[in-house]
């Protein structure tokens, strides 16, 4: 039993690496696991929900103890490490899954009733409401290639909204080969089904996605990720720019998935077909704008709709310079 | 495996010949080559050739930390007394056409002018760009038959061609019919840089206004000036009016008796005007900040005048009178029948935080400028002097050096942070009667 709950962490860990980010390519290595949000955020989600319910006033005191536990973790938050014990959950949490999914696929595609999901014209995918909202993303920057941007993910003021900020720098590396580098990017967990089983977002009834977001200014680069099991597309996405315009409000963003360009290794490739959202792993967040300087931006949640005013199909039209062999 | 190497061998033939052809021809490939390893002809072609094919590497090994002197960097020196302007760097540029008149080592003096663009801010000057292309030898490197044409005739030169061009895009400068008449007649039609030049052509036009919230490429350089144009990019509404509460003074002007005086710039909309007459006076609002805004590569810090969201038992729903129009219905209570297939609203409660009455941009983020600003609002805002107003800054002089100002309170612990408050509310009461 053990070695197969090693075999199945070991497939996880080799996953966490086709996660996208423009420069994914970059951290093939198990070291990757290492700089994610969750293993920070993780020991401290349980002992917070307890103590947490002052949301709207603007307690200092809690706010101030929240900020100290999201750094530290408690002394008391180290309980006794058993394997056999953890193993034993792991199975019972993945044979939990493997009946839920049973279960829900009896009452419908994802567990709700099958006229629900057809009539759905919009749909909250990512909210951050809570410390466990957290986990379901990544957080990378350059550092990973030796670079010296920082970000971080934590949870908003009010507990309300995600806050990613850091900071951002163009240095780029000393390591002979890197010329550029910059680019802090917070990344979206595959969804996992039991025993690991990859899973992936059904977006084809929506055209728009949605972004509640607040920024200071800066350009972001949305990325979507389609799941694949072919090696060599591991390195596509399609992206598009998302501005933000700074200021205290809250801001609305929506993108039409008819603007998604497709690129490869992060260089657009001259043919370009269009998203198909059948098959959705996950979304990104990069942000390279080439501007040093401290960043944040505050996400409230994102979600997809149907825009019914929407009506192109692709943005981009392909050139017959460029890809020739497309209009033989 | 025997077929791939004879294509490879195959290349590096090509190449050779084609080097060894140029080299008769003008002596141009031998740029690459560092000075520093002279070889003989037959031998550097060959070598130079196959490894270029087998290995992919930068085009400039050299080029980095090491302060190696890189040829012609002496024809930048050169450049006279102190002054790097556009003028400068295109006399630098007709020099190396006048001092080696066959352009010997061209593409090394391409890729040191590349690096030198940003020193003599030219970096994004299209014509500066077109007259670095234009050092390339013409019709040089066009491939002449179809043997050239299928193997990539004159490598390195094409790779200097593609990196202009990369640098171009790297600054957003877009390429026009002068690029594209250039590159056609140094590397003909089908070439790597005419292809980079295509992809650029297609693609900056298509990305060009995508940006909803323009910014200016130049920024103002007068801070009030600055302060305007972030004041008016942040807030929405566009009947908004920017005040400016206090002009800067310079040290200079008012002879050192006075302290420097920051310039204080504000907008509030009629809209903010009017929740601010309407807010409960036994309702503290507070000045937080500073929160960072960048416009293109500037930072600029901001202000805002706020209120905490009211509890929901004290929000008024305003209601319209019933029998306002009697032509009219003004409520209507019809159920249309809306079922979920016409339900476009997100199923969350979104976040939702107190009013923002005004925003500021001021010169300094210290409590004695912006009680002046608020000073300000009083004047057109007469029921402000009767609301209490709590200062909640996170940084205590201009120097920020908080990344998420938004996120950051001030206090070493909370009680302490309490009494500031309490004291910063008496002090402010006290200013108003």
């Amino acid at each position: 039993m053990a070695l197969v709950h090693k075999l199945l962490n070991g497939t996880y860990i080799l996953r966490k690496c086709q996660l996208p980010s423009a420069t994914s390519r970059l951290f093939l290595g198990p070291q990757f696991a290492d700089y994610c949000s969750s293993s920070l955020h993780k020991p401290v989600a349980v002992p917070d929900k307890g103590g947490s319910p002052q949301k709207t006033e603007r307690d200092l005191q809690g706010h101030h103890q929240r900020e100290v536990a999201l750094d530290i973790t408690s002394p008391e938050e180290n309980p006794e490490v058993s394997f056999d014990k953890a193993i034993r959950d792991e199975i019972k949490e993945h044979f939990r899954r493997l009946k839920d999914d049973f279960v829900n696929h009896w009452i419908g595609p994802e567990g709700r009733p099958l006229h629900e999901i057809l009539l759905e014209q919009a749909k909250v995918v990512w909210q951050f409401r809570g410390k466990e909202d957290l986990d379901k993303w990544i957080v990378t920057s350059d550092k990973m290639i030796g670079g010296r941007s920082e970000v971080f993910l934590k949870m908003g003021k009010n507990n309300q909204s995600a806050l990613l900020y850091g900071n951002l720098s163009s240095e780029a590396p000393q390591d002979g080969e890197s010329g550029r580098s910059g680019y802090c990017a917070m990344i979206s967990r595959v969804p996992k089904g039991p025993f690991e089983r990859k899973k992936s977002y059904d977006w084809s009834q929506f055209n728009t996605l949605y972004l509640r977001v607040r920024g200071d200014g800066r350009p972001w680069m949305v990325n979507i990720r389609e799941d694949t099991d072919i090696i060599q597309r591991k390195n596509q996405m399609y992206s598009y720019f998302m501005f933000t315009r700074g200021g205290p409000y809250w801001q609305e963003v929506k993108i039409p998935f008819s603007k998604f360009f497709f690129s490869n290794q992060g260089r657009i490739r001259d043919a370009q077909f269009q998203l198909l959202l059948d098959k959705i792993s996950s979304v990104g967040f990069t942000l390279a704008d080439k501007v040093d300087g401290p960043f944040f931006l505050e996400i409230d949640f994102i979600g997809v709709f149907t825009d019914p005013a929407h009506t192109e199909e692709f943005a981009y039209e392909n050139s017959p310079d460029l890809t020739p062999r497309l209009f033989k | 495996m025997s077929w791939s190497q004879a294509i490879l061998l195959a290349r590096g033939l090509s190449r050779g010949w084609g080097s060894i052809c140029g080299a008769a021809l003008t002596g141009a490939p031998f740029s690459q080559v560092p000075p520093q390893a002279p070889r003989g002809l037959q031998r550097s072609a060959a070598t130079h050739s196959s490894d270029s094919s087998l290995v992919p590497r930068p085009p400039e090994p050299r080029r980095g930390p090491i302060k190696a002197l890189a040829p012609h960097e002496e024809l930048f020196e050169q450049a006279p007394g102190g002054e790097r302007d556009k003028a400068s760097f295109v006399r630098t540029v007709q020099n190396f056409g006048q001092h080696s008149v066959r352009k010997r080592g061209h593409v090394d003096f391409i890729y040191l002018a590349l690096r030198k663009m940003r020193h003599y801010g030219v970096e994004r000057d299209l014509a500066v760009y077109n007259l670095l292309l234009d050092v390339f030898p013409k019709e040089v490197f066009r491939p002449r038959n179809i043997i050239q044409r299928i193997f990539v005739h004159y490598p390195r030169q094409q790779e200097c061609g593609v990196a202009v061009l990369e640098q171009m895009e790297n600054y957003g400068v877009m390429p026009n019919k002068e690029t594209e008449f250039l590159l056609i007649q140094i590397f003909g039609h089908k070439s790597y840089p005419m292809l980079k030049f295509l992809r650029m052509k297609l693609w900056f036009s298509r990305f060009k206004n995508i940006n909803p919230f323009p910014v200016p490429r130049d920024l103002p350089q007068d801070p009030v000036d600055l302060a305007r144009l972030g004041l008016r990019h942040m807030e929405p509404d566009l009947s908004a009016r920017v005040t400016i509460y206090q002009m800067p003074l310079s040290r200079d002007s008012t002879a050192g008796t006075d302290p420097t005086q920051p310039h204080i710039v504000g907008i509030q909309s009629p809209d903010q005007q009017a929740a601010l007459a309407r807010h409960n006076p036994a309702r503290p609002i507070f000045v937080e900040g500073p929160f960072s805004l960048w416009l293109r590569d500037k930072c600029v810090y901001y202000h805002i005048l706020r209120a905490d969201m009211l509890p929901p038992e004290e929000r008024e729903v305003e209601e319209i009178p019933e029998e306002w129009n009697l032509y009219y219905p003004m409520q209507l209570d019809l159920d249309y029948g809306r079922s979920s297939w016409d339900d476009y609203q997100f199923d969350i409660d979104e976040v939702e935080e107190g009013p923002v009455f005004a925003m500021c941009m001021a010169g300094a983020h210290d409590q004695a400028t912006l009680a002046k600003w608020i000073q300000g609002l009083q004047e057109s805002n007469p029921a402000l002097a009767r609301i209490p107003v709590v200062f909640r800054l996170s940084g205590s002089t201009g120097e920020l050096l908080a990344a998420t100002p938004r996120m950051e309170e001030p206090p070493p612990t909370p009680r302490q942070s309490q009494d500031e408050e309490e004291n910063n509310l008496h002090q402010q009461q006290q200013g108003q009667s």
